[in-house]
Formats: structure tokens, sequence, C-alpha cells
């Protein structure tokens, strides 16, 4: 019998243990260890924040469902890691803290054979002072308690202009090293249009804020794409869509702190200035969660884990980014000291940026870190499922799936605006998502065929339909395997 | 403000139509950029 732990339920940790619950036999164990009740559908989150979607249509509980489908769950946070076991364990294990119940606060060793590490980030709001989800007029719609709130703020802004306010509305990057500029993108196209619906767009000065050194950048060092039959840069279609809405863009900008309505940064050129708002919605930078790691005898091994991020089976030798290669990124999201822990979704630690890291005159790193969204999320944690299950059914390690960042294709369908007949979404897919400039040197690392734009009303039903097949899938509906990640 | 969008492009983006055309082509070519198979970078493979 192998027990396979699955720390957070998110898109990468509920894939990983839909598939294995689904493969392996019942005499095998998998166990789910996160602190959040509920799973959501994280990318209609921006929905909840205009306003257009309910919280609860985007969540449901995952305590029922795991239980129907033979899956333990534990509504518990991992504190720290012992891949050797200590001096009373001799199996590897995991302290995690129950947050809820009687149980609350009480801790427990959680064994297991296989781990699969799928926190995704910590959203580190704190690393910007001020930037508070709803505190100081800026808002978030990382979770849906963020985009429940956001949309509270939004809408009394609305309110308010209404009465004749003129507002200013700020959406992008709150840090330099910020990253998920495709989720703000989609979420400042939805404020804009929502603004048009409530008549008061000609009240509000819209203006995009990112530490992106050029619109459309995305931390992918933007892209080359078809678009209506034509070859463009992904700068120049994102420049269409804000001019024809009139939104204006400040680039370049590290967000370093933020007051009552004002957002104080740094730009490239290492000038400090700031940006007044009455409503803002700022993503924070990512980053770990802190976890420390102990081998048998009580050392300190975190270092062996952990950079920041977990370490798998990615070079991470630094080297400038001319000399970045598409080999650097992880295969199969392995940890090369401990086997058996995987790591897929956003908790592993990339060997490096996608965009070109710049730095300000005063030497200050304002940059996109890499994203990584919901679909590599989910195939990744498939593949790290698919290996267990053939390491568990061969009795020998066994890494035949594999999927770098370097070889998958992802879609970004970014909504634009809500409404089965007004709505809008700008369709945006890249093949790989990591650049290979040996194999694509002509066209920015980029398959041209693969990598293409579309702005109209089906983007909007596609990104309709997603959050239906995703959230069907996640509640592990009949045939939802046939679903592809 | 800049219309860098034509009215016929409007049309044709908005357009219940052409965009149910272009909601299952989208659909189909999604499909075979994302699902299409994805592998390692270090071997042919
Ligand atoms: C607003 C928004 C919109 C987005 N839109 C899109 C989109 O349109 N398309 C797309 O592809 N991607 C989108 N993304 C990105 C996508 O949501 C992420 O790529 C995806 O959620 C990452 O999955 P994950 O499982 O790695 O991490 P998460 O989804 O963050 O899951 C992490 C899990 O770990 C749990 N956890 C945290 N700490 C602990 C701990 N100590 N112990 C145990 N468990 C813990 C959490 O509770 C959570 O369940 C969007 C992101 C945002 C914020």
């Amino acid at each position: 019998m192998a027990k396979i732990v699955i720390l957070g339920a998110g898109i990468s940790g509920h894939v990983a243990a839909a598939h294995l619950r689904r493969k392996l036999p019942k005499e095998h164990k998998v166990v789910v260890v996160s602190p959040n009740s509920n799973y959501q559908w994280i990318p209609s989150n921006i929905w909840v924040g205009i306003g257009r979607m309910k919280s609860e249509k985007i969540l449901f509980p995952l305590a029922p469902l795991y239980k129907k489908k033979g899956i333990d769950f534990k509504q518990a946070k991992a504190i720290s890691f012992f891949p050797e076991g200590d001096k009373t364990e001799t199996k590897p294990y995991i302290l995690s803290e129950y947050v809820v119940g009687d149980n609350k606060g009480k801790q427990e060793k959680v064994t297991y054979d296989y781990l699969i590490n799928a926190t995704g980030p910590k959203l580190n709001f704190e690393a910007t002072e001020g930037l508070i989800p709803g505190e100081n007029k800026t808002y978030s719609v990382c979770t849906y308690t963020h985009a429940d709130h956001a949309w509270d703020g939004l809408k009394s802004l609305i309110h308010e202009m209404k009465q004749g306010k003129k507002a200013k509305i700020l959406i992008g990057t709150g840090h330099a090293k910020s990253t998920c500029q495709g989720a703000a993108f989609e979420y400042i196209l939805n404020v804009e249009q929502e603004l048009r619906k409530h008549n008061v767009r000609d009240m509000a000065e819209v203006t995009w804020i990112s530490n992106e050194f050029k619109l459309g950048d995305f931390g992918m060092d933007g892209m080359l794409l078809s678009y209506g039959g034509m070859t463009m840069k992904s700068h120049e279609m994102i420049e269409m869509i804000f001019e024809d809405r009139d939104i204006k863009w400040v680039l370049g900008a590290g967000v370093n702190k933020i007051e009552d309505g004002i957002a104080h940064y740094e730009n490239l050129e290492g000038e400090y200035k700031t940006e007044t708002y009455d409503f803002a919605m700022l993503i924070p930078a990512f980053s770990g969660h802190g976890f420390k790691a102990f081998d048998k005898n009580q050392n300190d091994i975190t270092e062996k884990l952990f950079k920041g991020f977990m370490i798998v089976d990615a070079d991470y030798t630094a080297k400038p980014y001319e000399e970045w290669s598409v080999k650097d990124w992880p295969e199969t999201y392995q940890n090369p000291s401990y086997k058996n822990i995987f790591a897929p979704g956003i908790a592993f630690a990339p060997p490096h940026a996608i965009s070109k890291p710049r730095k300000s005159k005063n030497g200050t790193d304002i940059s996109p870190a890499p994203p990584r969204t919901g679909m590599p999320s989910g195939i990744t944690a498939k593949l790290v499922a698919d290996n267990i299950i053939d390491s568990i059914k061969n009795g020998k390690e066994s890494l035949d799936h594999k999927g770098s960042l370097g070889n998958m294709g992802a879609a970004c369908i970014a909504s634009a605006g809500y409404g089965m007949t007004q709505g809008s979404g700008v369709s945006i897919t890249t093949y790989p998502i990591v650049p290979d400039y040996e194999k694509y040197p002509k066209t920015q690392g980029r398959q041209l065929g693969k990598t293409f734009g579309e702005i109209g009303l089906a983007g909007h039903w596609l990104k309709l339909a997603l959050h239906y097949a995703f959230i069907y899938k996640a509640k592990m509906r009949p045939f939802w395997w046939l679903i592809p990640e | 403000m800049t219309q860098r969008i034509s009215k016929y492009q409007r049309f044709k983006m908005m357009n219940p139509v052409i965009q149910f055309f272009k909601f299952i082509y989208l659909s189909i070519k999604i499909m075979v950029v994302v699902a299409g198979g994805h592998g390692g970078t270090r071997t042919n493979n």
C-alpha cells in the first residue's frame, strides 16, 4: 500500500488528487492537506470583482466530494517538511496544523510515501508597504473573498460617479517583481466595460500600471503572434486595445508603497513618482510560503528543498539572459534530493524569469516574475500524478511523463467584458510558454501557427465555457477526465 | 481617445453569427495547442 499526500487543493493539487484516485486501486491512500474548505475556480474571480458573478458560482466545498471519492481530506496547513522522518518517526512526514474545528491549532505528523507540494504562491502583500486588500482604496481579485471586496469598492465608486464624482482607477501590478499581469489585464478591461454599462465611463480616468517594459509582455517576454492574417507583436495588439478603450498606461513601474489613494513607484529611469486613484486593483508579489525542512537529526535542510519555492529538476545555475535556455526548465517537477517529492503548478521554483530582467538606474529590479497559469498548473500536476502511479504500479521509479514549459502550449482567454451578446474576450495562445530560440529563432522563440490572438465575443463565450467545463471537471462528474487540463 | 478598431472590425467582433463560427474554430485550435501534447526539451521526445 502506498500513501500519497498532496499539499494544497488549488488547480494543481486538486487535479493530482483526482487523477491519482481514479487510476490507483483503493488499497492506496490519497490524502489532501489544505487550509481552505472550498475549491475555487480562480480565473472567474474577475467576474466576481465586477459583480457579474456571485462567488458561490466559482466555488464548492471539498470535504463532501473527497469523502464520496475516497480521498482523505485534512483541513490543515503544512508547516514544515521532514523528508527523512525524525528520531521517533521512521517515515518521511509533513508537520501540519489544523485550521478549523475542535482540532484547530493541533499539530499532526502526516506521513507519506510520495508527497506532492501543490501549495501555489503566498500572496505576498506585505512586500509592498500599505498594499492591503480592502484598505487604502486598494483591492485584489486573487481570491473570491478579495474579489467580493473589490466589487463592493467598485460598486460604491460607480454610485458616487453617478452623483457626479470624477474618479481615477488604477489597475496593474503592486510590486516591482509581480507576475500574473494577465489577471490584471482582464480586470482592467472588465472594469472599463462596466463603467460604460453604468454610463459613467466619461467620469473616469482608467490607468494601467505595470512592471512590464512593454505592454503585452505578460511576464512572457511578449510574443510575436498571428492576428487577423497579420503577424504582430503582442505590445502592438494590447496598445491597440488600450488606445481604443481610452486606457492610459504607466510601464516599467515598481510600486513600492501605498498610501490612501496614492501609489508610490520607481520607474526604470530611476525616478520616484506617484499615481493617485479612487480605486485600485494591484496584483501583489508572489512568494514561497517560507516552509522549513529538517533531516532526521533535526538539522535545517531547507536549502535542499526550497529556493523560495520548491527546488525541482530545473537548472538553477545563475546566468545572463542571453544564455538562458529552454532546457533550464524542469520536466518532471521532482526534487533532486528527495525523489519522492514533487512540486507542480506555481509551487516549483523557476530557474529564472522569462521576461528580460531590467533594473532601474538606482539598481532596483523592475521586471515581471514568470507566470504559471492554470493550464500548465493542471498539466504538470497530471504528469506528476501519472509518474507516481507508474512508479507504484511498476515497483520502481518511473519518470516517463514529461512536460517542460518550453514544450507546452498555454491559452490565455482574457475576458474583456461580460455579457452573452455584449461581452468580449482577448484570446491569446502561446506555444511554447517559455520561448525556444533554438527551435524558433526567427519568430521570437514561438511557433507562429500556434501563437495567435483573437478579439471578440467568441472569447467571452470561450471563457464562460471553460468556467463551466472546469468546474464540472473539478466536481469529478461523469467522464470528467475526458476534459483536458 | 483614438479609435483603433474600425466600425467594420467591431461589427465582425461582436456579430453573434460570425462569432459562433469563430467560437468553434477557436475551441478546436486551442484544443490542438493545449491538449496537443507536451514533453521534455532535454532529450528527443
Ligand atoms: C485573478 C486571477 C485570474 C486568473 N486567470 C487565469 C486564467 O484565465 N487562465 C489561467 O490559465 N490562469 C489564470 N490564473 C492563474 C491560475 O489561477 C493559477 O495558475 C493557478 O491557480 C495555480 O494553481 P496552483 O494549484 O499551483 O496554486 P493555487 O491555485 O494557488 O493553489 C494553492 C493551494 O495550496 C493551498 N495552500 C496554501 N498554503 C498551504 C499550506 N501551508 N499547506 C497546505 N496547503 C496550502 C491553498 O489553500 C490552495 O488550495 C489567474 C489567477 C488569478 C489570481
